[in-house]
């Protein structure tokens, strides 16, 4: 079962509210190779592995990117509030805010919410951890591609979430 | 990045997360090295840290972890009351 | 879980199939503050992005 520590693995302080980057940055908590996938699949695939080690490492890494899942959520959230619905609107979060204003709603950049589909879980050791190695590749490449193409000086996250 | 000096509270909050950080690593590392016993020591030297320093947190500031709610002389439930990590700031 | 040389049981690694290389503990980082920034407490491990993509 499950404890909560009532603080963030690393911290986040975000000082300039950013709409337009939030959406971006909402498909690493619940896109295709976002944590919420990620630790979706490290916790399901865990029942069926023949060895204690990996049934172990597969717990563990699966509740640290619930950690992670949390600092996303906390960038996005920390990105939009107090934001007045016409800057909402000029930044192109609009059609975000419409369902969910500044509530945290995990789903991809293109729209598709957070499901299953975005992880596999096959009952087979050697071709769940092969997946799991794709995941973490995909994650990985998305995390630098933010930093390149949106190397913004405001936020300043530890690459803890790799 | 601030240069300001850090307050005391901040210190052990930062330290608390390096050491937790440091913690999480070596127990994942050991998931897999099950018998490496330099990994093992170094992880019970750093959750003794963990310990000592998050229960000095919850005796002077709050609670980070239920397990520490008894130390915190609280006449409010503190775990509640106080600002959420979301929030910013320790 | 074995830890086998590639180069001594060359015939215990049939083709087809992909290999992980196994992880021992060598270095931590000395400065934890920093290895927290970096992201892991293994110098072995941090491997930061330096390029864009693979192009032909």
């Amino acid at each position: 079962m499950w404890s909560y520590e009532k603080r963030l693995q690393y911290p986040v302080n975000i000082k300039e509210p950013n709409a337009k980057l939030a959406q971006v940055i909402l498909t690493q908590y619940g896109g295709p190779d976002g944590e919420l996938g990620a630790s979706m699949r490290y916790i399901s695939q865990r029942y069926s592995m023949p060895y204690n080690e990996v049934a172990a490492i597969l717990t563990d890494i699966g509740t640290e990117e619930l950690a992670h899942l949390e600092m996303v959520s906390t960038i996005v959230h920390q990105l939009t509030r107090n934001l007045s619905m016409e800057e909402i609107a000029e930044s192109g979060f609009a059609n975000y805010y419409v369902d969910h204003t500044v509530g945290i709603w995990p789903m991809a950049a293109g729209g598709i919410p957070f499901n299953s589909c975005e992880f596999q879980s096959k009952g087979d050791a050697i071709t769940d951890l092969h997946e799991d190695m794709a995941a973490d590749a995909t994650l990985l490449k998305m995390q630098h591609m933010f930093k390149a193409s949106y190397a913004t000086s405001h936020i300043r996250t530890s690459n803890v979430l790799q | 990045m601030n240069n300001r000096m850090k307050s005391e509270r901040e210190q052990l909050f930062h330290d608390i997360g390096v050491i937790s950080f440091v913690v999480t690593e070596m127990n994942e590392y050991l998931d897999t090295h099950p018998t490496d016993k330099e990994a093992m020591e170094y992880l019970n030297h750093y959750v003794r840290m963990q310990n000592q320093a998050m229960r000095e947190y919850a005796m002077k500031y709050g609670p980070l972890r239920i397990s520490d709610a008894d130390g915190c002389n609280q006449n409010e439930w503190k775990w509640a009351t106080q600002p959420w990590p979301w929030e910013g700031g320790c | 879980m074995q830890d086998y040389s590639f180069n001594e049981y060359f015939d215990r690694f049939p083709v087809a199939m992909a290999y992980v290389p196994w992880q021992h503990l060598t270095n931590i980082f000395e400065n934890l503050d920093e290895a927290y920034h970096v992201g892991t407490i293994f110098p072995e491990l941090e491997k930061p992005f330096t390029g864009r993509r693979c192009v032909k």
